[in-house]
């Protein structure tokens, strides 16, 4: 019989604390007494969930008391994934991982040591601040597959990504790759009340989701053929002028050419690429146009397209703008990083990792968009419009499959040290043998984590961390809204559990890094110099938490009229300028998926279905919540679904166990036969590995054997050339069922690079590996003008530099100028111009020159040439100079009044740059 | 049937113990309900037989009184163990409404009775001071032809009364396990007085009325046979043709599915046919094989029965069960 | 007089199990025991026209129950404002009341310690009803597909929308007089 727990019992507090087992941070209210958290239960009163709770929110307590917790730090005693441990204080384990970083970093540099992480379960900015500081390039997440190509190429193309939609008053919402149904619960509520009142919902699925199920349009699309629907979408918009002229015309650059590349993307085009009847894609097309404002709301389908992504993401980004759906209201924000609390950009301590190490990063080379080269643009030009830019964690990183490939072939150099954190990366990266492989072969592996994950198992050190209830928690969408919501942490950490900001915190101090830099002792301290600047009442973080809980400033539209879009050109570039210089085609181009019928007919006659995988399903996560056993019992094995008509084509009934099999190898799932997709596609389920079974030095938890990344590919062939995501969805696949005799085999297990099960082993060093289209060589335009001897044009500034002092060429008036004093230098002497006794000055001897004939001036002093262009500077000969607003900058010596065309444009971060 | 299934529709709450106390309450209480009514019939010489008065009946019913005492004892004690909580049984007796606490009463009032019929004759030389009180003889038997239907009814009662089981819930099982339950307890009778225990309690004068009495038990027998047949074929053809479509699941596995061979092979050819036949031929064959057969029917009976526990399922059940751990999943206890 | 009833809206459930996973770890169930499933027969009709309903399950709290008047112990028992429930201190687990439901709304735990099961089931948290608070399944809804209430009170929802609503229950034939209604989904996309 149950002991009956009495909440309300005296003693019992409530902390506000919040859910931590996926990103949307559902508020919890946990009823603790004497340090022990007797029941949670949803939190009526927050934003996000109103008191619901979904599977995974429901489970905490289990989590927190599992017995299969790490609860000690572990350090290996025997041979590696022999599973023999020895329990080890938290500082002796730290310090001695910090000695051997340390000795690693001194014979092979830092950027040997990469670290993986998963999606957003730590405080990354934390676990970034420690790269940097440490030297290392090499962190990497999931990311790329988790919506940050997405919001990388549209900030490229609009200045931010629209992450907040405004719903509220929306007419039409297109979810695309994006099931609420089963991922973000609280949106789906959302969904389901606003469509009451009106909204109508455009669901891009190839399975009849939870999502779809509530559709006005579902569009039921090849798996993989996003970016085709997306392309066509685009062009119905265009050539059937349901676009928003007046926001192409005063907002948007580059329409004409984008008019003139898109004629080919026509409806009939699409459709044999997405199976979608042309019409339908044109209904989509009306119904999203005609319904302002609308919004297209994240999700991360798009992402893991592999090679055809990129194009797809660009597309839909240029579907928000031409339609004016851009931050007005009801349709996409784009709010910019916060201006009132600090962003965890500012604490990822970015400026402090050197250029040259910034070069090393992994893939970088490659992946341009997602790493440093199209980063510190983008970064670049949010520093210019905000002064802040967005966060680097996720949005600036190594490629991970080209970390993991280089661990195995040491190209382009040896990584030797790998930091797994809140990830399972057998089960969530691509080409999952590849991956195992990788860990069983790091020579120095550390993982933080909750349990014994197949990472945990080859690790040196294992490190155990505070999960849900043991943690402060913030949550601020990335960093790419400006909102934020504060929980506090229940309980103090069990055991010797520690958040991951106390493990970078003294994994930091150990290895050497500056306590100055690390001034904040716990997280509640980061986190109340967080919300510092919000300028509340409060004295503490768990004040703030208490007392107020969240921060939501008030929505602002049209925010682009002031400052323009925050982009080289402040305006939409339907032709983008930064995609464009790095190498990647300037509006969206169709390539076709990984892997497909019409590229390839081929490969198609021996994988005839159409893989996808990666969807979300309830109630796990990613790869979590395998081991509580309260929820696994919900959902015990792993289910395929196949479309009945197929089903008994194969002979396959409801329930059987089948081979599920692409190039790159195998797996085992149940037949779930249903309807809900069509006859040529397989949607098999993600994440699954077995944490019950036994810790097996080969395989274990049988990580592998329904792990439909052991099906994913990233070849880099296969990869998106723009922001490097892997290939989840649309590859090519062949089912039959397991037979007595078809019993798992070692090519089951052995990997090779490229994947294929045909040949293991290496077969191609990474860096000889093509990428799906070579790089479009960038051909600068030059200066529009000639540039004079001794400058330097720079294409991103679009100046013409002397760098020797730091002087900027005004091609109008043929003077120099400095971009901060806006004092005007003579071209041929470098004189500085003093407008108030119209003579030129050398600065350095303060000898004063006549302005025509740059003699010596007799008897002249120097009296107050340095001073004189203090207050903006008219031109010599300029007879308004004065005229002109002191923003406008200077006017151009020479030049008659205008103050417009004069002002050059004044970038402090490009003057920095030289 | 011990292995786990947690699929709520397809698993079986009540199980083997209750499959056997059904039969042996069914037979148990038609064994006091026979033996009471000869008991009577025989001392008040409601009938003539033979050069013998009936009325020299004697102890020949002491043993199967006390062997129906006995099968309800035991009946009862699995009844018991199947509970989850056996130590806590006397509950039973809390509620006034529960059938299945009016059939624990039945069954301690004909245990009890039977009981006391039993103990007229216990050894004369205990000389207890009964052995004259032939009125009270009269009331137990009465009495445990009274609980002894009350039991047989009861057993059927107990799986008609439940609206849940399209199986089950008709007033013709009542009938069937009644008609059952005679026919097992003419058999066990009939097997009883014929072999040697029941010798040795009667006199030698009594033989010829054993005799009698078996031959009566055989006729009766072959009577409750056919009818049983047909009250069982029309049972389950009547579930076959019925509205509703888990009770004609249920009959079509009956027909031509799992228990298609225990029920036209094991109860209506060998187990019903055979005996019909054989207490027509007469012989050891009627002695001995006709009663053996039908008991096994009788408990095979209640078997199917009590596996016909099928649920109507809600739309979307099925699906849902099947897909739930049955239980010895190595995940259910790797983290206990 | 106060009955309490339940309405579940099809219309909005999604069949995310999240209720079935709230009560399991609200009541501490152990692994066997589901109170609150969430079935669906999967998605039917031919591709791409296609529909699927999920049908949130739960104790009915009939008004005429069979699962009480067959409990010999009194502890399978209901209360005033409709909740019926067991006490378990009064089960002996004779699983009468659990053969007698026709929603499959009881269970006996099989990894109870041995001799000491009992039979349990849905009492619609009539702890934090009576406090005045939502059943725990109610309140974990997202979806806010699960609507409870006094059905006797005019202005309650769940009075409201049987009374405004064709309002639809599962096996009414039965005569139990069950106390949770479902709204029906249409089914398809639209």
């Amino acid at each position: 019989m149950t002991e009956t727990i009495d909440i309300h019992a005296p003693g019992v507090e409530i902390k506000k604390s919040c859910c931590y087992f996926c990103h949307q941070n559902c508020g919890v209210l946990a009823y603790v007494k004497d340090g022990e958290v007797l029941k949670i239960e949803g939190d009526p009163t927050h934003p996000t969930n109103q008191g619901g709770l979904c599977c995974r929110g429901n489970i905490a307590l289990l989590h927190l008391k599992h017995p299969a917790r790490i609860n000690h730090p572990l350090k290996r005693v025997g041979e590696k994934g022999q599973n023999q441990w020895e329990k080890i204080g938290w500082d002796q384990a730290i310090s001695e991982i910090a000695e051997r970083l340390n000795q690693i970093k001194a014979e092979s540099g830092a950027e040997a040591v990469a670290t993986a992480g998963g999606t957003l379960r730590t405080d990354d900015w934390s676990r970034r601040r420690f790269m940097n500081l440490f030297g290392s390039p090499n962190g990497f997440h999931n990311a790329l597959l988790c919506w940050i190509p997405t919001f990388m190429v549209e900030t490229a193309v609009s200045g931010w990504s629209p992450f907040e939609t405004d719903l509220s008053t929306s007419r039409v919402v297109i979810l695309w790759g994006f099931n609420p149904g089963a991922s973000a619960m609280p949106g789906m509520r959302g969904y389901s009340d606003l469509q009451k009142a009106g909204l109508k919902l455009i669901v891009v699925d190839p399975r009849y989701s939870e999502t779809a199920a509530h559709a006005d349009l579902w569009l039921p699309l090849r798996p993989g053929s996003d970016t085709a629907l997306a392309l066509a979408i685009l062009h119905t918009i265009m050539f059937e002028q349901l676009y928003d002229q007046d926001f192409v015309n005063n907002w948007c650059v580059g329409f004409q050419e984008l008019w003139e590349h898109m004629w080919q993307y026509s409806p009939e085009w699409a459709a044999p690429l997405t199976w979608l009847d042309p019409n339908q894609i044109r209904e989509a097309a009306r119904m999203y146009a005609n319904n302002k404002p609308g919004n297209i709301q994240w999700g991360c389908t798009a992402d893991q397209l592999g090679r055809t992504a990129g194009a797809g993401m660009h597309a839909r980004a240029l579907i928000r703008a031409i339609t004016g759906n851009l931050d007005r209201p009801g349709g996409d924000l784009m709010p910019g990083p916060s201006m009132a609390y600090i962003t965890d950009e500012e604490l990822e301590a970015n400026e402090w990792l050197p250029e040259e190490q910034k070069a090393k990063q992994i893939g970088s080379n490659k992946y341009k968009l997602t790493s440093w080269p199209g980063y510190q643009m983008i970064a670049d030009t949010a520093k210019a419009t905000w002064g802040k830019a967005p966060t680097a964690e996720w949005m600036c990183e190594a490629h991970g499959p080209s970390v993991f490939k280089a661990i195995l072939t040491g190209d382009p150099y040896q990584v030797r040290a790998l930091i797994v954190s809140a990830t399972n990366p057998v089960n969530s990266y691509g080409d999952a043998k590849m991956t195992l492989a990788a860990l069983k072969e790091v020579e120095f592996l550390v993982t933080c984590e909750y349990w014994m994950t197949p990472a945990a198992l080859y690790s040196d050190y294992v490190m155990p961390i505070a999960g849900a209830l043991e943690r402060p928690i913030i949550h601020n969408n990335y960093g790419v809204t400006d909102s934020l919501i504060a929980s506090q942490r229940a309980i103090q950490p069990l055991f010797e559990r520690h958040t991951d900001y106390d493990f970078w915190h003294d994994l930091a101090l150990a290895s050497g890094q500056p306590p100055e830099q690390w001034p904040w002792d716990t997280l509640e301290e980061a986190f109340y110099y967080v919300i510092y600047p919000l300028g509340l009442p409060v004295a503490s973080y768990d004040e703030f938490v208490e007392n107020y809980r969240f921060y939501y400033p008030p929505l602002e539209y049209y925010k682009f009229g002031e400052k323009g879009f925050s982009t080289p050109s402040r305006r939409v570039e339907l032709k983008s300028s930064i995609l464009e210089k790095l190498g990647y085609p300037s509006m969206p181009t169709w390539i076709g998926p990984a892997e497909n019928e019409i590229d390839d007919p081929e490969l198609a006659r021996e994988y005839p279905l159409v893989l996808t995988t990666g969807g979300g399903f309830m109630p796990y996560h990613h790869s979590e919540q395998f081991n509580i056993a309260s929820v696994r019992f919900l959902r015990s094995d792993p289910y395929f679904t196949i479309n009945p008509e197929t089903a008994k084509t194969l002979g396959i009934t409801d329930g059987d166990w089948c081979w599920i099999e692409t190039r790159r190898g195998r797996i085992k799932q149940r037949a779930n036969v249903e309807p809900s997709v069509d006859a040529r596609v397989i949607y098999a389920q993600r994440g699954w590995w077995f944490p019950e079974r036994t810790a097996t030095p080969e395989e274990p938890f049988g990580c592998l054997e329904s792990n439909v990344n052991v099906l994913s590919s990233v070849d880099d062939e296969h990869c998106d050339p723009i922001g490097g995501s892997w290939a989840n969805r649309g590859l090519l696949c062949k089912v039959y069922k397991v037979s007595y005799w078809d019993k798992v085999d070692a090519t089951d297990t052995t990997f090779s690079i490229p994947g294929s099960s045909a040949e293991p082993g290496v077969t191609v060093m990474p860096s000889d590996q093509k990428l799906a289209y070579e790089p479009i060589p960038y051909e600068p335009p030059g200066a529009p003008f000639e540039v004079p001897e001794g400058l330097v044009w720079d294409e991103n500034t679009q100046i013409a530099w002397d760098l020797e002092l730091g002087l900027a060429y005004d091609p109008e008036s043929g003077w120099l100028y400095h971009p901060e004093t806006l004092v005007y230098y003579d071209l041929v002497t470098r004189y500085a111009y003093d407008p108030t006794s119209e003579v030129l000055i050398d600065e350095a001897t303060g000898i004063r020159y006549n302005l025509e004939t740059r003699e010596p001036i007799e008897g002249g002093g120097a009296d107050g040439g340095g001073e004189s262009g203090a207050d903006g500077a008219s031109a010599p000969g300029a007879d308004g100079g004065g005229e002109s607003d002191s923003a406008a900058g200077a006017s151009a010596p020479g030049e008659d009044g205008g103050g417009e065309s004069a002002s050059a444009p004044i970038d402090e971060e490009g003057g920095e740059a030289q | 049937m011990s292995h786990m299934n947690n699929n709520k529709l397809t698993k079986h709450y009540w199980v083997w113990p209750i499959a056997w106390y059904l039969f042996l309450g069914g037979l148990g209480g038609g064994i006091l309900c026979l033996s009471g009514l000869f008991d009577l019939i025989f001392r008040h010489g409601i009938i003539e037989a033979g050069s013998e008065p009936l009325a020299q009946v004697g102890a020949i019913f002491a043993l199967p009184v006390f062997i129906g005492v006995a099968l309800l004892g035991i009946g009862s004690f699995l009844l018991v163990f199947e509970l989850g909580q056996p130590l806590v049984f006397l509950r039973v007796f809390i509620s006034r409404t529960a059938i299945i606490k009016y059939g624990a009463c039945l069954l301690v009032l004909a245990m009890g009775f039977g009981f006391i019929y039993f103990l007229f004759f216990l050894p004369p030389e205990w000389n207890l001071f009964y052995y004259d009180w032939l009125w009270l003889r009269d009331v137990c038997c009465v009495l445990m032809m009274v609980f002894g239907v009350g039991i047989m009814v009861y057993t059927g009662v107990l799986l008609s009364s439940m609206k849940a089981k399209p199986f089950w819930n008709t007033p013709a099982l009542p009938v069937l396990f009644t008609v059952s339950a005679l026919s097992t307890a003419s058999a066990l009778m009939a097997l009883a007085a014929g072999l040697w225990p029941a010798t040795t309690f009667a006199l030698p004068h009594q033989v010829e009325v054993q005799h009698f009495l078996v031959e009566q038990l055989h006729v009766i027998d072959s009577v409750l046979v056919i009818v049983e047949i047909i009250v069982l074929i029309v049972y389950v053809l009547m579930m076959y043709g019925a509205g509703n479509v888990t009770a004609r699941t249920v009959a079509i596995k009956w027909l031509r599915g799992a228990f298609a061979v225990p029920f036209w092979g094991g109860m209506i050819l060998v187990g019903l046919f055979v005996p019909f036949v054989s207490y027509l031929t007469g012989g050891i064959m009627a002695t001995a094989v006709a009663p053996v057969l039908v008991l096994a029917t009788g408990l095979l009976l209640r078997f199917l029965i009590v596996y016909s526990d099928a649920r109507r399922p809600i739309p979307g059940e099925e699906r849902y069960w099947s897909r739930i751990p049955k239980g010895d999943e190595e995940f259910l206890s790797a983290w206990k | 007089m106060t009955r309490y009833a339940m309405v579940m809206d099809q219309r909005r459930c999604i069949g995310c199990q999240s209720c079935t996973v709230a009560c399991r770890t609200w009541n501490d169930l152990p692994d066997d025991i589901i109170y609150n499933p969430v079935v669906s027969e999967g998605v039917q009709g031919v591709f791409p026209d296609v529909h699927a309903t999920f049908t949130p399950l739960i104790c009915m709290h009939c008004d005429n129950p069979p699962c009480t008047i067959c409990c010999p112990c009194k502890a399978s028992q209901q209360d005033e404002d409709g909740i019926v429930w067991v006490d378990e201190a009064k089960c002996m687990a004779c699983k009468v009341c659990v053969n007698s439901c026709p929603y499959g709304a009881r269970d006996l735990s099989s990894y109870d310690r041995p001799l000491h099961s009992f039979v349990r089931k849905c009492n619609f948290c009539k702890d934090r009803v009576r406090e005045g608070e939502q059943p725990y399944c109610v309140m974990t809804c997202h979806q806010k597909a699960r609507i409870f209430g006094d059905l006797d009170d005019p202005q309650s929802e769940v009075s409201k929308l049987v009374n405004s609503l064709k309002v639809e229950r599962i096996f009414p034939e039965l005569n139990t007089d069950p106390h949770v209604f479902y709204i029906p989904d249409l089914g398809g996309h639209r």
